[in-house]
């Protein structure tokens, strides 16, 4: 069966990336189609939305989803998208995305791309879309049942977890050398922890850049890309399976940030973007004021960003701020919450423009155990992100969680 | 514009009585080497730009007001721009609503050709805010 | 001469400027040079990366892309044109002419360039479409 995803869409065809949407969508087995519209029906919609655009082709995105609202056109998902930094489309693909949960039981995901498309975020996002189609009963699952093992193998750790009756009896991490090794210690720390076998274990789900090597390897019952699967997990370890929320994951080379309604996501972005706005900044801070990455977090609860200010976000031209800070006599709380603040800083005004952040925000990740980090995001937000237990397990949670649904 | 291949759309005014296929046959019987596609608005025609423009010029000649013609960047057919493929593209609804202001050209062109005077068009001025206010004041 | 028009994908525009005589500058052809010769496996839709990128002739980075790609096809039209005919208050453009910023930053560019050019306002009865035939006629006519 070939899936079809309605593209809603301002500025594909002029930015060079239709083609590549055309593609993506090919590759996951789904079709691109375009909900037929007539010139009455955009007046029409437009009135009835509420919500008038200046531009043409927004009003005909809008008059789109009313057909999909109305079951005047068939299809299985929803593909929203724009042109980065154009205020009228964000506004629009927004109110729409919203419109389209409201008023259909369709999946949906948007995406702002610029000419220099990440076909990589694209494809996730086309995976993510005939995943939510394929194995909406399966996505549905808020409980884990059985015995089953989550195996997130991530680009610089890997994770494991083992679960029994919807309690996590088992888990370890390691930071990933080879894919499959790193996987065989931890899940082997993760049962010795739990008490178990491996033959006992029932169903066993990969995720991660890794996911395909560990689920041929193990054999596994569950093989899905990341957004679907710590979406699942980090709603519940912080117990937020319904409603909206924002997962935020500060990883130590990139990272996410995943917008989720019912456990089921509907827009992601990723990045990539600069060391200075990742985990590995702090680690370089930390090295270079001679502390542990864990003391950190701590001294930065006690200070004040205000008191060491920076002038860069820069790894290199940053820290060198934070120690002439040092120099001049500011206290190594003030700069270790500077450095905090500016990873909070700077990933909310290069990476979360992208997205709508909704609340509650769920941070994830290894480094949402630094207490400061956290703190910071909370400043720059406006609202203390909530941080659930096993923070930094969802990948492997999810996984263990999906897979028992297929027990 | 390429000499190699032209694709044109003809489209006839909805307040016409000439149907699409009286159109294709009209196009058919100059006994052309190009393509005639018949479709809900008119047709298409696609062949060397040579002849499609003498097709044009015969159309134009035998239909002045109400066939009009614009050239069409797709060729016949393109699955990137078919309809049947995915749905309407984006212009869909542009041309249709073109389709529908056609009579009132017509009406332009028929008048003009008499050499009817054509009034000058004035814009709408709004209300002058003094006398918006004096308004308001009054309904007190 | 080389009219452009604006909407550049207007059929009404298109027909009455090649009608009373001249060449229409039209999203159109500019979209078939694209189409035309490029190779088959890469099918692009209208522009292409390298069209889109060249659109930073006419606005900065911080431009959407779509705005740039749009700019990159009617630019050199514009560039090269003698005249141009506008036709504001249109009901109907959208889609290929979708971006309203685009469409202001057109009939701009028409304004920089200093080329004669006549603004019509879309016809809402007989007596207004007589004035948009009128002037444009007169207009094109009048164009040595």
């Amino acid at each position: 069966m070939t899936i079809k995803i309605a593209q809603l869409s301002c500025g594909t065809e002029y930015s060079s990336v239709q083609y590549e949407i055309d593609k993506a969508a090919r590759s996951v087995g789904a079709k691109v189609v375009y909900p037929d519209v007539s010139f009455e029906d955009i007046n029409e919609a437009v009135k009835r939305f509420g919500f008038n655009p200046r531009s043409p082709q927004l009003k005909l995105m809008i008059a789109r989803a009313i057909k999909l609202a109305d079951k005047k056109y068939d299809a299985d998902a929803v593909f929203i998208t724009s042109c980065f930094r154009c205020a009228e489309a964000a506004l629009v693909r927004n109110e729409l995305r919203r419109f389209i949960q409201e008023n259909t039981n369709l999946p949906v995901v948007t995406y702002s791309f610029t000419e220099r498309l990440k076909a990589a975020q694209l494809l996730t996002r086309m995976e993510a879309l005939v995943t939510i189609v394929t194995k909406k009963d399966l996505l549905a699952r808020e409980r884990q049942t059985g015995l089953t093992a989550g195996l997130d193998s991530g680009s610089s750790t890997t994770k494991a977890v083992i679960m029994q009756n919807n309690k996590i009896i088992g888990k370890d991490w390691t930071s990933t050398g080879d894919v499959v090794k790193s996987a065989q210690q931890v899940l082997e720390n993760a049962m010795k922890e739990a008490g178990v076998e491996f033959k006992q274990i029932e169903a066993l789900g990969t995720t991660g850049y890794g996911r395909f090597n560990l689920g041929k390897f193990y054999n596994a019952k569950l093989v899905q890309e990341e957004l679907t699967v710590n979406s699942k997990g980090a709603v519940w370890l912080a117990d937020r399976q319904r409603g909206e929320a924002t997962i935020l994951d500060i990883g130590g080379m990139d990272n996410k940030a995943i917008t989720v309604r019912n456990g089921v996501p509907d827009n992601f972005t990723m990045g990539g973007i600069c060391a200075g706005a990742s985990g590995r900044f702090l680690e370089m801070t930390a090295k270079r004021l001679k502390i542990e990455i864990e003391e950190l977090g701590k001294l930065a609860d006690k200070g004040d960003w205000r008191n060491a200010k920076m002038n860069s976000y820069c790894s290199v031209f940053g820290i060198q701020d934070l120690v002439t800070g040092l120099g001049e006599g500011k206290s190594f709380e003030d700069v270790a919450a500077a450095a905090c603040h500016s990873v909070a800083e700077q990933v909310y005004e290069q990476q979360l423009q992208e997205i709508d952040v909704r609340h509650p925000i769920i941070q994830v990740g290894g480094t949402s155990l630094i207490s400061g980090l956290v703190k910071a995001v909370g400043e720059v937000l406006g609202e203390r992100p909530i941080v659930p237990p096993n923070s930094q397990y969802i990948g492997a949670v999810g996984g263990a969680l999906l897979s028992s649904g297929l027990l | 514009m390429s000499e190699e291949r032209e694709t044109r759309l003809f489209m006839i005014s909805p307040d016409s009585m000439l149907t699409p296929d009286q159109l294709v046959r009209m196009v058919h019987a100059m006994g052309m080497e190009a393509t005639v596609k018949e479709t809900c608005y008119g047709c298409l025609v696609e062949g060397p730009s040579k002849l499609v423009r003498e097709i044009l010029a015969a159309v134009r000649e035998k239909y002045p007001y109400e066939v009009f013609s614009k050239v069409r960047a797709y060729p016949c057919g393109d699955p990137r721009r078919c309809r049947a493929q995915h749905g309407t593209r984006p212009g869909f609804a542009q041309l249709e609503a073109e389709w529908a202001a056609l009579p009132l050209i017509e009406h332009g062109l028929k008048c003009s050709d008499e050499g009817k005077k054509y009034k000058a068009h004035e814009e709408e001025k709004q209300l002058p805010l003094d006398d918006f206010k004096k308004i308001c004041e009054a309904s007190r | 001469m080389k009219v452009f028009i604006d909407p550049p994908n207007s059929m009404i525009l298109y027909d009455l400027v090649e009608r009373f005589g001249h060449e229409p500058l039209s999203a159109m052809a500019a979209i078939q040079n694209k189409i035309d010769n490029i190779e088959v496996d890469m099918p692009p839709m209208n522009v292409t990366l390298d069209d889109v990128i060249r659109g930073l002739k006419y606005a900065g980075v911080e431009v959407p892309s779509g705005i740039r790609g749009r700019l990159a096809m009617w630019g050199p039209l514009i560039e090269q044109a003698d005249a141009a005919v506008i036709m504001i208050d249109a009901p109907f453009s959208f889609g290929c002419v979708g971006c309203e910023r685009s469409n202001e930053m057109v009939k701009y560019l028409i304004k920089r360039r200093g080329i004669p050019t006549v603004t019509v306002y879309y016809p809402k009865n007989e007596e207004e479409a007589e004035t948009v035939v009128g002037q444009v006629k007169e207009f094109l006519e009048g164009l040595k």
